[in-house]
């Protein structure tokens, strides 16, 4: 196991390895010199002159690369051109958000697909079946950008139901950084109307990031559960006389459960790209906005410690899919 | 994800070929495959005969005009400059599918051709494309064509090229899977002991077996390529205005969604018609493919 | 195995209780943002500027990027936070000597005072951290002395003192940012001549070249912020504390900068030790805000008290909404087309002129609805020496012939840099652009737009990179000059040169007018200067927009002054 574990560790190093030098081959292919660019228009040559010496741009590509793994060995990002911030630092103000409303999205994924996805696998071919093969297919379909804007439109200028863009009402001071995910660090300081605040704003956005996500789910769920149900353990339970919900639940739902572990994997993999539009839309300070924001100003030094971070996340979330797995049924691995 | 549900397909042997011709007259009497397929044909002979059908040249402007509430001379409406939506929509169609079809084109032929090699050949060079695909499905597809788009500037053909980018690798893993599981196939073995060439034996024996899932495939992919270019073009790094592209055209829209709510709401009502329908289409050819899931 | 069994327990565990969360939402809960007392809780943490500064030992600069913690203030209730929204993407710094874009101007000016003002409405400049000054011709230039008021004490409570303002200055000189053209290049002021002659009298010597007048304007603008020297040596870093001025403020004026949540909205909350009348509110919260339409929903839900740059569909929206009011401000900026004039074929004035030709102005105003008006010149109304005049209609017969002297072929390419989202007068950048490019298109010019972040079109702009751009100007202080020498000198680094428009005759032209005393003379010499732009200059100058503000109905004061720093002045808004 934990060998296992180890090996999955060293492949994540390559991946990540591999995500700098393209990162990085994007970077070089930029024209604009980034030296210019952070010291304005009223910058001598040589104040630019001194400025890539201290970045080190005046270095031949290969040589940069390495002086900035080697840095990146010392949790050393770099400094936002943009910002001129250390990225770590922009890093930390932004994941955080991101995080949060992914965790809400999947969570809303879930409370969609997987019920409804056994619905319809119970029910084949009756009215569920059909409305929730309309929502999936309905739901790969729509641009998530017009369904934020409209759902924003609708719910918070029209309908007054639902709070607008951002975290938190600009009147509520964000809760002490903990985790800097409001929910979590409002529920652990007991701060109940700051974490009353942040739920209720987490609700649109999430579900506009999540429907996507909930009609992959629900058609996986489906399908998975199908085949598991025309299985012989299955009859065999049907015929010991045992109840159908406990047949559905108990027996099937388990065995269903690996494609759909997978799917969530997949999926959250996939959030974070949602996370881009969604983020702009709601004002949302995430990852999303700040990787749009560094790459329309060409900050490389940024879009390479985002792209980095999101590497990161999608083999970790599968590695603890697959965790999960042999969790679940022990004769794998 | 589709990815996986494809690699489970069993693909047929080359005796089941012409069990395919029936197979696509039952597709067709699939009432969501037949629907899907009708809105193609829709959008394919509205996007042909685009200049012919339009009322309007679609970047002709008219202020007078200007946020015209849809009526029988303008089908759905005007913008802000006073161009015609519906003209505008119909040139976007032209666009739209080529955008598909010139991103499923790309990743499709490198991806196919990378899954080819790795499947067939093994060891390292499968080992080494293997961790190449990891990466690519470590980014986040959006982030990296956008990374993409910026280094090469904002462009619509920089965007296409950033999508493709990103998604060759889910044709590459496809194929291999496919081509893994056919090379120790009788058939296969049997073309090799008799000594066919190794391209032959790709070309003749393997390939026509993996039209099936590519096509699935493809047809998936046209619908999230079109989605992913018009998501880049929202933001700013697809087609740039006054292109009649749809997502620059929600984009453009966005703040008269509440006050004039069809300059928005058609394009993005055009993107979900014909996204859906090219679900539709590869929902109906799944079922028909993979047995497991027919009724 | 064992050791690892809980982990998916432990992971199902957080799902389930964020998803409980997520659906939990959608019980009734107060809707946020409507007219629920909402009790702020500030976490109370000591204020970092408090008290023993002015001989402190320099503490070790503090983490350059931290976060700005709430400081000071205890709970401010609603009814006494003023609720600001705009769009402040803009916003880079609050470091007097670099902001100088309206997002960090308006923090700027709420949060230092400068020597000398003027009152929102009123061009007049009057004393404020100078009680007077006396102005006297010397042989070699001008000696201006400024005697400080005693009263004036920064946020921290130390009195401000003739060094501070010494240092203030010569700081923006060592900073090298954007804006430092105006002390440098305009005023003329070098760091050898200045001092602090005691506690309360500042000298200062411009040659005889430097404006005198143009310099006290300059010094009501943002640039001429006074800093509290000890309290920004202490955090200076390695940047005389740029980055640490992006989350504190070391100022004297009516608030202090209590956070700066990145792309999300300011905090301003009173300056405990103001040493005038104190502001009605008690906290101002800046909130960024990008979209119009959220703009709308923003001031009709009551969740911000005023809103700033609305576009016309937004007020003819709000027009007759019982519970608010719509104030015009007047803007002296400018939107205009820049355009390179060492870029072919845009080095040719015959086709620069052309372009002027081919835009349909009239048509432009409409699409603005109301939020605009033409004006041609680069001189705006409500500045002296405004002509007037508008010399180019739509004639594209006469643009092209214009394009045909020159040689220059039907379907030549140019590239347009266009910024993203809303630009003045409400009306989307990428909007007036296509109208643009639709009219420059019938005389046979071919203008391809390239629509990037506002920020990053200006830092193109800057580098000289841009070829063609539409852009807007405002004057950094209430003076024909604050127009005339950035449009017009090359040497000032401004926008003449970032069009590298080089024509040092009309740049003379304009230095003359600026130091020219008689009033009817120096009206004479910019009309003259305003007739030659127009046709040589590297610009069409396409609209003077106004800036619409929706205020609710209970606050009152709100005066959008484009002539004063800052736009807004949040201390004489009461309620």
């Amino acid at each position: 196991m934990a060998r296992y574990i180890f090996r999955r560790l060293i492949g994540l190093l390559i991946v990540l390895l591999g995500v700098s030098v393209i990162t990085f081959s994007l970077a070089q292919l930029v024209p604009i010199d980034p030296a210019a660019t952070a010291l304005g228009s009223n910058a001598r040559e040589e104040q630019i002159a001194a400025y890539r010496a201290e970045l080190g741009l005046d270095k031949p590509a290969v040589v940069q690369y390495f002086n900035y793994v080697g840095r990146l060995l010392q949790g050393d990002l770099g400094t936002s051109i943009r910002t001129r911030r250390p990225v770590i630092d922009d890093l930390r103000d932004y994941l955080p958000a991101t995080i949060e409303l992914s965790l809400a999205a999947i969570s809303v994924a879930i409370c969609i697909g997987i019920p409804f996805g056994i619905l319809a696998s119970v029910r084949r071919n009756g009215l569920i079946d059909a409305l929730a093969r309309i929502f999936a297919l309905v739901g790969g379909s729509l641009p998530i950008f017009y369904i934020g804007l409209s759902a924003l439109g609708l719910f918070y200028r029209e309908l007054r139901w639902m709070p607008g863009p951002g975290r938190l009402d600009s009147t509520i001071t964000p809760p002490n950084t903990i985790t800097g995910l409001y929910t979590i660090d409002a529920l652990i300081s007991g701060n109940w109307p700051v974490l009353q605040n942040a739920l209720w704003h987490l609700v649109l956005p999430a579900f506009v990031l999540g429907y996507a996500s909930a009609a992959v789910l629900l058609r996986m769920t489906r399908s998975a559960m199908l085949e598991v149900l025309n299985q012989d353990f299955v009859r065999t339970a049907r015929a010991k006389g045992l109840r159908e919900n406990v047949v559905v639940l108990r027996h099937a739902l388990k065995n269903a459960m690996l494609p759909v572990l997978t799917t969530i994997g997949v999926t959250f993999g996939s959030l974070l790209s949602g996370a881009v539009l969604t983020e702009t839309i709601f004002g949302w300070p995430g990852l999303g906005r700040y990787a749009t924001a560094s790459v329309t100003s060409l900050d490389f030094p940024a879009v390479m410690g985002v792209t980095l971070v999101a590497a990161i996340v999608y083999p970790v979330v599968n590695l603890i899919v697959d965790l999960c797995y042999r969790f679940i049924d022990p004769r794998i691995g | 994800m589709s990815e996986q549900t494809l690699t489970q397909l069993t693909s047929a042997d080359p005796q089941t070929v012409s069990r395919r011709r029936r197979a696509f007259l039952r597709v067709l009497r699939n009432p969501t495959t037949a629907t899907g397929l009708a809105l193609l044909a829709l959008f394919a002979i509205l996007a042909l005969f685009a200049p012919l059908i339009s009322p309007f040249d679609p970047l002709f402007q008219n202020i007078s005009v200007s946020l015209h509430a849809p009526d029988s001379t303008y089908l759905m409406g005007t913008d802000k400059l006073g161009r015609d939506i519906f003209s505008r929509i119909l040139h976007g169609a032209r666009i739209s599918m080529v955008v598909g079809a010139a991103v499923v084109a790309m990743a499709g032929t490198v991806g196919t051709l990378v899954g080819l090699i790795a499947g067939y050949l093994g060891g390292l060079i499968d080992e080494v494309v293997m961790r190449i695909t990891d990466i690519f499905f470590a980014f986040p597809s959006l982030i990296l064509a956008m990374a993409i788009a910026g280094a090469l500037g904002p462009s619509l053909v920089n965007a296409l090229i950033a999508v493709a980018v990103v998604s060759w690798p889910v044709y590459a893993r496809l194929v291999r899977a496919q081509v893994m599981s056919l090379r120790h196939r009788e058939f296969v073995e049997a073309a090799r002991s008799l000594g066919v060439p190794t391209w032959l034996v790709l070309l003749r024996h393997i390939a026509p077996n993996l039209l099936a899932p590519l096509l699935v495939q493809i047809t998936f992919d046209m619908g999230g390529a079109i989605l992913s270019v018009a998501g880049l073009s929202f933001i700013g790094f697809g087609a740039q205005p006054p292109t009649p592209e749809w997502g620059v055209m929600i984009s453009e829209g966005r703040n008269y969604i509440t006050t004039h709510p069809w300059m928005p709401g058609m394009p993005a009502l055009a993107i979900l018609l014909l996204v859906l329908a090219f679900n539709l289409v590869g929902d109906g050819l799944r079922d028909l493919l993979d047995p497991r899931m027919r009724s | 195995m064992s050791r690892f069994r809980h982990s998916p327990v432990v992971l199902f565990m957080l799902v389930m209780s964020l998803l409980l969360a997520a659906c939990g939402g959608s019980a009734p809960a107060t809707p946020a943002g409507t007219d629920a007392p909402a009790a702020v809780e500030a976490t109370a943490v000591p204020n970092e500027a408090s008290g023993e500064a002015t001989e402190a030992p320099a503490e070790p600069a503090a983490e350059p990027a931290a976060p700005a913690s709430p400081a000071g203030s205890g709970e401010v209730s609603r009814e006494d936070t003023l609720i600001f929204a705009a769009d402040l993407s803009d916003q880079i710094s609050f470091d007097p000597a670099v902001a100088y874009e309206f997002g960090g101007i308006q923090v700027v000016g709420s949060i230092y005072q400068t020597l000398l003002s003027a009152d929102p409405g009123d061009p007049e400049l009057k004393p404020l951290i100078a009680k007077s000054w006396d102005i006297v011709e010397v042989e070699d230039g001008w000696q201006i002395t400024f005697k400080l008021d005693e009263r004036a004490k920064f946020a921290t409570g130390n009195p401000i003192t003739a060094e501070d303002v010494v240092y203030s200055f010569s700081r923006v000189l060592d900073v090298n940012k954007s804006p430092v053209f105006l002390f440098s290049d305009v005023a003329k002021l070098t760091k050898e001549n200045m001092k602090a002659v005691d506690p309360q009298t500042v000298e200062i010597k411009l040659p005889k070249d430097s404006s005198p007048q143009v310099f006290l304007s300059i010094l009501s603008f943002s640039i001429g912020s006074i800093l509290e020297k000890a309290l920004v040596e202490a955090n200076a870093g390695d940047d005389l504390g740029s980055s640490w001025l992006n989350d504190h403020s070391a100022g004297s004026g009516p608030y202090v900068l209590t956070s700066w949540e990145r792309n999300v909205q300011n905090v301003l909350d009173a300056n405990p030790n103001y040493w005038l009348p104190a502001p009605t509110f008690k906290r101002v919260i800046m909130r960024n805000e990008t979209e119009l339409a959220n703009l709308q929903a923003a001031i009709e839900t009551g969740d911000a008290d005023i809103v700033e740059g609305l576009g016309s569909e937004q007020i003819a929206a709000l027009q007759g909404h019982p519970d608010i009011t719509l104030v015009q401000g007047n803007s002296t900026s400018l939107t205009y087309l820049g355009m390179n004039a060492t870029k072919a074929p845009l080095d040719n004035p015959d086709v620069r002129e052309a372009i002027r030709y081919a835009i349909n102005y009239d048509e432009v105003v409409t699409l603005l609805g109301g939020n605009g008006t033409l004006v041609q010149e680069i001189i705006p109304k409500g500045l002296f020496g405004h002509t007037g005049k508008n010399p180019f209609s739509q004639d594209i017969a006469k643009a092209k012939e214009l394009l045909a002297k020159a040689g220059v072929a039907e379907g030549t390419e140019i590239e347009f840099l266009v910024p993203d989202g809303t630009g003045p007068g409400g009306i989307e950048w990428s909007t007036m652009a296509a109208k643009i490019q639709n009219d420059v298109a019938q005389i046979g010019l071919k203008l391809n737009i390239k629509q990037i972040q506002y920020a990053e079109a200006l830092n193109i702009y800057r580098a000289q990179g841009a070829q063609l751009i539409i852009v807007a100007w405002g004057p950094d202080y209430p003076d024909p000059d604050g127009n005339v020498t950035p449009l017009t000198l090359y040497d000032a680094k401004s926008i003449a040169w970032r069009n590298d428009w080089n024509n040092p005759e009309i740049g003379a032209l304009g230095q003359q007018a600026a130091l020219e005393t008689d009033p009817t003379k120096r009206a004479e010499l910019y009309a003259e200067v305003v007739e030659r732009v127009f046709h040589e200059g590297p610009y069409a100058v396409l609209y003077q927009p106004t800036v619409n503000l929706a205020v609710r109905n209970h606050i009152k004061g709100v005066i959008y002054d484009a002539n004063d720093t800052p736009s807004i002045s949040f201390d004489v808004i009461t309620k």
